[in-house]
């Protein structure tokens, strides 16, 4: 079995979001270190100046409604960072949005995996456990 | 004619004699702008663009009046158009229909009471139509701010009631009472966050559709109101809250609309303060003539930055993810503010604070 620990990064402006990520994250047992962020471009920068792990994966959980920077707007950017640094992450956005446009957007971004919708609870989290 | 100005009537003739005669006798009841050829005429249409009417005779050597009128509707679609001739030919008048789009046909020679009732008529058709325009870019405005509306309630409606699910989610598995207070407080805040976007919307919907009421306004019983609500939660959080009212007339203005402003300043004020500031502060000065009331707003917080400052009264705009907010207040502030002809200023320096002075003017006594 070549399932490794994975790190986990929680980029969302709630508090309380941020929150229920962070534990039902560490609930699991799974996780290798949580990270949240309530500003997109801490969060960025933190992605930009840090080694990436050679042997665990990343995943970003990312919102999309946040001021300044927004979720999308975030991608953007880290999409704009050098292959050696993104290829060791995996974003999936999660919001609260059920808007089509928000939904249809996703798919124009390489580096989203997937959509997922708000709150994030332990069954929705197992998806994301499982890849 | 309704009560106001005179109804502003080109003439365009080729004969001088023609647009004597007109002048002379309509000058009295009408403004009257002449034109001997096509170009003098679009000189005139270009000087007074609120011309409503244009009478053109037919027979002009550059060009017919039913060409004309094909020819100026795009650049002056506003304008009724209507036809003055003499030769009764069916061609042209299928002309001037289809493509001048006239509004009426007249004959010459004309009587007086032709033209008069003419241009009577069609004065009101240019009304109509111009408020139709008018109420037309009402209604666009108004369905996109619905758009952006829908949009975002969908987030900041749902957003808090999610939070609150996931963390319940949460709660269940947990046996550690602090860990349940932890959770409970934060649950707390983003129910009073939803109560909060829920009684914005209810002011902007006040702001948008409800009537100003004119009384006269006393600010210190206004303020004094308000300050003991601000004075505890300023108490909490270690926050200085010091006024000043100077009102020695009467000012006339709608007290709802200006408690709206004051009160999303303040709250503002209180709720942006650097987290390190020994003596965290807010002032408010109010000075009232009969004239104008000016407000302002001053506290020592962390400021705005000048690259976010021509938005932060755009709907939805939030310059910070430091605080919660729900991005109405300033946009609800600069409406309430449209409606009541007032104005606002910003000066803001990053860490140091931030004063928002508002002016708004007095209503006369006995307007409406």
């Amino acid at each position: 079995m070549a399932q490794t620990k994975q790190h986990f990064i929680v980029i969302d402006d709630s508090k309380l979001d941020c929150f229920i990520a962070e534990k039902i994250i560490r609930n699991t047992g799974k996780s290798e270190s949580i990270r949240s962020f309530q500003v997109a471009k801490d969060a960025l920068e933190y992605i930009q100046n840090t080694k990436p792990d050679e042997n665990a994966h990343t995943v970003i959980l990312v919102d999309i409604q946040m001021p300044v920077m927004n979720g999308f707007e975030f991608v953007e950017e880290f999409e704009k960072l050098p292959l050696h640094i993104t290829s060791h992450y995996t974003i999936y956005i999660i919001s609260s949005s059920i808007n089509d446009n928000d939904l249809n957007r996703v798919h124009n971004y390489p580096s989203v995996k997937q959509f997922l919708n708000k709150p994030i609870n332990s069954n929705n989290l197992a998806i994301l456990l499982q890849s | 004619m309704s009560t106001g100005e005179k109804i502003k009537v080109l003439y365009i003739d080729d004969e001088q004699n023609n647009l004597n005669g007109f002048k002379a006798t309509f000058r009295f009841d009408y403004t009257i702008y002449l034109a001997v050829n096509v170009q003098q005429a679009y000189e005139q249409l270009n000087a007074h663009p609120d011309i409503s009417v244009i009478l053109s005779d037919q027979r002009m050597p550059d060009k017919t009046g039913a060409q004309f009128f094909e020819e100026m509707r795009e650049q002056h679609p506003q304008p009724v158009r209507m036809l003055i001739t003499g030769y009764a030919d069916i061609e042209s008048v299928i002309d001037a229909v289809n493509k001048g789009h006239i509004f009426r046909y007249i004959k010459k020679p004309w009587t007086d009471t032709d033209i008069r009732s003419a241009i009577e008529e069609g004065y009101k058709f240019y009304l109509t139509n111009s408020m139709l325009v008018a109420k037309n870019q009402e209604l666009q405005s108004a369905y996109d701010e619905l758009g952006k509306f829908a949009y975002s309630v969908t987030h900041d409606l749902r957003g808090p009631l999610l939070s609150v699910i996931g963390a319940l989610d949460l709660a269940k598995t947990m046996d550690s009472i602090d860990e349940l207070r932890e959770i409970f407080d934060m649950m707390d805040a983003a129910v009073r966050k939803l109560d909060e976007f829920v009684k914005n919307t209810h002011e902007y919907y006040n702001l948008k559709r409800g009537k100003l009421v004119f009384e006269e306004l006393d600010f210190n019983s206004i303020i004094n109101d308000m300050a003991a609500m601000f004075k505890i939660a300023g108490k909490m959080d270690n926050i200085r809250f010091s006024y000043m009212v100077n009102q020695k007339e009467a000012f006339i203005s709608d007290g709802i609309t200006i408690k709206i402003i004051l009160n999303n300043l303040l709250s503002n004020a209180f709720k942006f303060q650097r987290k390190n500031e020994a003596d965290k502060f807010v002032e408010l000065n109010v000075d009232v003539t009969g004239d104008n009331a000016v407000i302002a707003v001053r506290d020592n917080g962390i400021g705005i930055h000048e690259s976010h400052i021509s938005n932060i009264f755009s709907m939805f705009y939030r310059a910070t993810s430091e605080e919660p907010g729900s991005g109405f207040g300033l946009y609800n502030v600069k409406d309430a503010l449209n409606k009541l002809n007032g104005r606002i200023e910003v000066a803001s320096v990053i860490n140091e604070g931030t004063t928002f002075k508002v002016t708004i003017p007095g209503r006369a006594n006995g307007t409406n």
